[in-house]
């Protein structure tokens, strides 16, 4: 066990899974990963060849490069830096490189606003990644190993991110249980990948495709995403050798669920804020549970009807938003359920929800449910929303 | 502390342009801002794209607006080359300002490709071990009607250069060094000295260039000949980044001054 933030974590993990190349460019709130990695590599720590490059856009052309001519390859970003990055993205993905990136979400500009939101990770859930999104630091170190594996299985070969909630996580330093070397070593098989761009193999990708073939390739990679909830439970009970304090065996995580009524629906870091207001909620007589949602991509369609699919009303809390429509775990989650769907978009831009914050919304969403009248999407604001306090400039934008 | 002496040079008729940057933070919470001027703040890399399309509109509305871009040296340099380069070679008409501290500051002074050899920032902890971009080459090889450079230590020779680029239709380069005292690691009221330090022992030349016309600023005419330019160290050992120095990253650096000037006698020759 160490005392270490969420990006330190990840740092590590990237160590640990032995990384050959990574494309770095800073951005706040991932920046300390990039500047550990830095750090470790000037130390002699890792041998990983880090490329401190002009853009995100380039940052993940470094990637892709390294990955498809056969190297184990990692990146990191937020925000602005993820939407710069989005073609290439998109571009990773259509080529079936076996990556790994890190994302420390932010909100998005315009106007400038460093605190966090999920929105940015969100807006990538067409682009053919497999997403998985953190709650602790400590998942965010397990769920960056874990990609490495499950993005180079041979059955799934589609690139991995993980998202963890900037600053409350990629910052807030809390007890990690590193794993040793030798475990990770065993764990994480010699890197495999579809093709290897090399002399040798002649291997070319990325040329122009018949149309049919352009669409049996997108078909491909969505049955891939598809088929790799087994892959990820799999691998989720082999990582309880790396850690053995884990459970990664099913895609999303339950409380307190099996004898609620009611079940609110959360992502991330708040998840542990909304599981007290379930605690307090109880205590009161409500009976309500949670389900955490982990995994975006794969969506565990499967999970969710059993977990969900009996409940008098689902609450889904969305810290993001598709504007003009609501959240877009909301709108999953509708897409999934044929029961009642209540959909609460807080949390933006760095605005707080403690424990009261979410009994408040819990309680006045049950009203509604319990009413059969409800009012699709809810902006919540916190009863007294705080005055956020701007950085300094240097750990600004 | 630039930011004042554009708006004295440049009077009123102003509209900004500033990418993200230590400039964006520093105006304060918006929708008002501390500079006096209307600004659209961008995305990084869209600065030059969207003064572009301002000088533009203002044309067509008949407004007689001098629209200046504001971007570090990372945005310059960096994310933002192919934008920049790109209204350029459209000789687009705005002023572009470089404030280039070396570094990528806002985001908590990561190596740009800006940054010299041999500094220690976050991201090269070893010290850097690539050269200094040559920005200001490299805008002059778009054969634009208008490039300088200038330093916060003199300000009056910045501002001479700003009335100037005002006068000239097209576009307008002007790369201001602007020591920061948080990633250079010096006291911050040495600013200003440190911006005459660099000057004097030639790392930073005070040049213009008009329509292919160099003028040497007099605070630069003695780094025209090697024997009279100040040592380099004067300028080198009052900063913390150039702790990890070897003799080696020195002669490269003294090398890179020197191949400056070189250039420089070419241009006038
Ligand atoms: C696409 C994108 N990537 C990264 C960032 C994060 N970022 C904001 S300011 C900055 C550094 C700016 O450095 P520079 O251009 O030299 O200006 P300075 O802050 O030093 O004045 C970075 C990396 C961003 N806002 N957008
Ligand atoms: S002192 Fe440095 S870090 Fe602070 S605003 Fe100025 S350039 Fe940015
Ligand atoms: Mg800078």
């Amino acid at each position: 066990m160490k005392i270490i933030s969420g990006n330190e974590a990840v740092a590590l993990a990237v160590k640990l899974a032995r990384v050959g190349v990574v494309g770095i460019y800073p951005i706040t709130p991932q920046t300390t990963i990039i500047e550990e990695l830095a750090e470790m590599k000037a130390k002699g720590e890792i041998s990983t060849d880090v490329v401190r490059v002009e853009s995100e856009h380039s940052a993940m052309g470094v990637t892709l490069g390294a990955a498809v001519s056969g190297v184990r390859a990692f990146t990191a970003t937020s925000s602005q830096g993820l939407l710069y990055m989005h073609e290439m993205v998109w571009w990773a993905a259509g080529s079936r490189a076996p990556i790994v990136m890190v994302v420390a979400t932010r909100a998005v500009g315009a106007p400038w606003n460093i605190w966090n939101e999920n929105t940015d990770f969100m807006s990538e859930r067409d682009s053919g990644w497999i997403m998985a999104f953190a709650s602790s630091p400590q998942e965010a170190l397990d769920l960056t190993l874990q990609a490495f594996r499950i993005s180079e299985d041979p059955r799934v070969f589609v690139p991995m991110m993980v998202g963890m909630d900037g600053f409350i996580l990629s910052h807030t330093k809390t007890n990690v249980y590193i794993p040793s070397q030798e475990d990770v070593d065993t764990f994480l098989p010699p890197r495999r990948q579809p093709y290897v761009i090399d002399p040798e193999t002649q291997e070319s990708m990325g040329n122009i495709f018949q149309p049919v073939h352009y669409m049996k390739l997108r078909q491909s990679i969505n049955e891939a995403i598809v088929g790799a909830k087994d892959v990820i439970s799999e691998v989720g009970r082999e990582y309880e050798k790396v850690n053995p304090l884990a459970d990664y065996k099913t895609l999303n995580v339950e409380y307190k669920l099996d004898d609620a009524e009611y079940a609110v629906v959360t992502m991330g870091a708040w998840s542990l804020d909304a599981m007290e207001a379930v605690d307090r909620l109880r205590e009161r007589g409500v009976p309500v549970g949670l389900y955490r949602v982990r995994y975006i991509r794969p969506w565990a369609e499967e999970e969710i009807e059993r977990a969900l699919g009996d409940k008098k009303g689902v609450i889904v809390f969305d810290r993001a938003t598709s504007l003009g429509r609501g959240g877009p775990l909301y709108l999953e989650m509708r897409a999934s359920l044929n029961n009642p769907v209540k959909g609460v978009i807080a949390g933006l831009g760095g605005v707080s929800m403690n424990k009261k914050d979410f009994m408040d919304a819990i309680s006045r969403s049950l009203e509604e449910i319990r009413r059969g009248d409800i009012k699709d999407v809810t902006w919540y604001y916190p009863g007294e929303v705080k005055e956020v306090e701007l950085g300094t400039p240097r750990s600004a934008i | 502390m630039a930011m004042r002496m554009v708006g004295m040079a440049l009077g009123k008729n102003v509209a900004m342009v500033v990418v993200a940057g230590c400039s964006s933070v520093i105006q304060g919470i918006g929708p008002k801002n501390a500079y006096g001027y209307p600004v659209l703040n961008i995305a990084f890399a869209a600065g030059p794209a969207a003064a572009s399309g301002m000088w533009r509109a203002f044309k067509q509305r008949n407004k007689d607006v001098t629209v200046v871009v504001w971007a570090g040296d990372g945005g310059t340099a960096d994310i933002g080359f192919a934008s920049l380069s790109g209204a350029a070679e459209r000789n687009e008409d705005f002023i572009y300002l470089c404030v280039d501290n070396e570094a990528y500051m806002n985001s908590g002074g990561q190596r740009s490709g800006s940054t010299p050899h041999g500094a220690v920032t976050t991201t090269t902890p070893e010290g850097k071990k690539e050269n200094k971009k040559e920005l200001l080459f490299i805008m002059l090889d778009h054969n634009i009607p208008y490039a300088a450079t200038a330093s916060v230590g003199y300000p009056h020779d910045l501002m001479d250069k700003l009335r100037r680029a005002k006068e000239v239709k097209g576009f307008r380069y002007i790369q201001i060094l602007t020591p920061d005292p948080y990633g250079w690691l010096f006291d911050p009221s040495k600013t200003a000295e440190v911006g005459k330090l660099a000057v004097q022992t030639c790392y930073w030349p005070l040049i213009e260039v008009v329509n292919g016309k160099v003028r040497i600023s007099n605070e630069s005419l003695h780094c025209l000949k090697k024997e009279t330019r100040r040592p380099l160290k004067d300028f080198l050992s009052v900063q913390g980044r150039y702790k990890k120095l070897s003799e080696k990253d020195y002669e490269e650096l003294e090398k890179f001054v020197d191949d400056l000037w070189e250039r420089i006698l070419s241009m006038i020759s």
